[in-house]
């Protein structure tokens, strides 16, 4: 099951300039590591001004999905939705 | 519908009689996202792409699946049944409220990598795109360009897949169709799914239209096929064979039965975009009820949605229009009216219950009993939310409440330009402008800082209710 969330996690996260191509690498939640696969979806939503970065993502064992939203004012990261296999 | 080669028929079968069909080559393209919101969750969970997935207003017994992907299609989920039934057909279906930042965002990504190939896309739903490569410089490009017309056309499309594929995820596929007008390159795009691509042309349209039943020509439906099989008409290609007069005077009985002559040759008679006619928001309740002033609540959340769609699009209303739809009462349970007196039989038989009067007729109570329903038409402009909100309670005070509400609707129409804006003498115009300015300057700070930041006093707790919603059919304030 879904279950959404809005919780303030740890994000890891590099930028290749030669590929242009960003990536949530690992995600620190409830004191767990997970590395990160590939990016499923990105999406961008604003609140107000407040532009927001969302990025459906699962572990690389796929056991785990997360949507992680970054707030590009604060630059926080926070979980909004997980699902477990 | 059956399934049909894609690939184009090199002797196709000339037909006997001259049924005049359109020769126009096939510009028109197709364009249908397969099960939209099912397949971009499933794009966006790699856990749940391989189960069968219902995307559900709620997610609660009661809520209303609203997409499912194929596996649970195949299992027997249709749109429309409810979550309880669709984990009865489907056992381990996945069932998710929408998201409709995330298909509004595949929306723009779709209609931007379409927009590269022609400047022609029109967007008809939040999940189908109509492009017209007439004039296009697509079709010269050497590798799409091949010396029959209709490869070159399947070249464009099988790269369009390919992008999206691309661009929004190995998990979304579409469905192709081309035709010489729109309604052929819809009927096309419904063949060979998921994932299919389907040329339709003058040489091959019999094909199609034979072994098919008439409610699976796109804009055909039961009520249709109803008046069609009364005319002796019972499949396409009988309803191609057809007399112009026989389905203009007889059929249709009007200039719609000559449309649909032409439609089905492939002439082009659906190009014109029509224009915004009225603006509306609806809402199904949860907690359903038959409080007047739990409805007057719901009612202010839908009218500063309405009324922000208004300003965002610099348009104001002469008219507005409120529906209540009521939960079916249950068998032998007597029907009360709000006051809690039961509905006399005499009453219940009265094809309109409320003043007549009062109403214009065109908009009569005609869902007796399941629904009420009132429009009017106003000579202010409504354009703020508070006006709005003033209008529509008007309507709702003069509601004759059967049962408790499921569904609430408010919607303006006779739309208008406010610029350039019509300066009146009168004391009246001055209480409209500052009640204009006073939603403006709320639009200002909830454009800066997020939707429902600044509301009216009485939409105070209403945070958790209705919610964000995709519209079916058209997408213009996307």
């Amino acid at each position: 099951m879904r279950e959404s969330i809005d919780e303030p996690v740890s994000v890891v996260f590099y930028y290749d300039a030669k590929a242009h191509h960003v990536q949530p690498y690992q995600v620190t939640w409830q004191n767990q590591d997970y590395r990160l696969g590939k990016i499923d979806y990105w999406h961008k939503t604003k609140q107000g001004n407040k532009l927001i970065h969302h990025f459906s993502i699962a572990d690389v064992d796929e056991n785990m999905y997360f949507k992680l939203g970054l707030d590009t004012e604060t630059l926080h990261w926070k979980l909004e939705e997980f699902m477990t296999k | 519908m059956s399934k049909m080669s894609n690939i184009y028929h090199p002797q196709p079968i000339r037909p006997l009689v001259d049924y005049s069909l359109c020769k126009a080559k096939p510009y028109i393209m197709h364009i249908d996202l397969n099960s939209c919101f099912a397949t971009i969750e499933a794009q966006a969970n790699r856990l749940i792409r391989n189960r069968p997935i219902g995307v559900a207003a709620y997610d609660t017994p009661r809520g209303f699946v609203i997409a499912a992907n194929y596996i649970a299609k195949a299992k027997g989920v249709k749109l429309g049944v409810n979550v309880a039934e669709a984990r009865q057909l489907a056992p381990g279906i996945v069932i998710m409220t929408p998201d409709p930042a995330k298909y509004r965002d595949a929306h723009q990504k779709f209609k931007q990598l379409l927009l590269e190939y022609t400047d022609d896309v029109h967007p008809k739903s939040i999940d189908e795109f109509v492009l017209n490569f007439a004039g296009s410089p697509a079709l010269r490009e050497s590798r799409f360009k091949n010396s029959d017309f209709r490869i070159t056309m399947q070249n464009i499309a099988l790269e369009i897949k390919e992008k999206i594929k691309e661009r929004l995820g190995e998990a979304v596929t579409v469905n192709v169709g081309i035709g010489p007008n729109r309604f052929l390159a819809k009927y096309a795009a419904g063949f060979n799914k998921p994932d299919g691509l389907t040329l339709i042309d003058s040489d091959n349209l019999l094909d199609f239209y034979k072994n098919q039943d008439l409610v699976d020509l796109p804009g055909i439906n039961v009520r249709y096929r109803r008046r069609l099989f009364m005319a002796g008409i019972a499949t396409p290609l009988e309803f191609l064979a057809a007399d112009r007069w026989v389905l203009q005077k007889q059929v249709f009985k009007s200039i719609v039965g000559y449309y649909w002559y032409l439609r089905l040759r492939g002439y082009e008679i659906d190009a014109a975009e029509s224009k915004r006619g009225s603006i509306g928001h609806q809402y199904a309740l949860s907690n359903k009820t038959a409080d007047v002033d739990e409805l007057k609540k719901l009612l202010i959340k839908l009218c500063e949605k309405t009324g922000r769609r208004l300003r965002k699009n610099e348009l104001y209303a002469q008219g507005i229009h409120l529906y209540l739809g009521f939960a079916q009462a249950q068998n032998g349970s007597p029907r009360t009216k709000f006051d809690g007196q039961a509905i006399t039989n005499a009453e219940y038989q009265r094809p309109n219950y409320h003043d007549r009067d009062e109403l214009p007729a065109s908009f009569e109570n005609i869902h007796r009993l399941r629904a009420w329903k009132m429009g009017m038409k106003v000579d202010c402009r409504l354009n703020s939310t508070g006006d709005i909100y003033r209008a529509a309670c008007h309507l709702l005070d003069r509601a004759v409440i059967y049962d408790k509400v499921k569904l609430i609707s408010v919607t303006v129409f006779n739309l208008q330009p406010w610029d350039p804006e019509q300066l009146e003498l009168f004391e009246e115009s001055r209480s409209l402008r500052a009640g204009r300015r006073v939603s403006q300057a709320m639009d200002s700070v909830n454009n800066r800082y997020g939707e429902f930041v600044v509301t009216p006093a009485s939409m105070m707790d209403m945070s958790g209710t209705i919610l964000d919603r995709i519209a079916f059919g058209q997408v213009r304030d996307m």
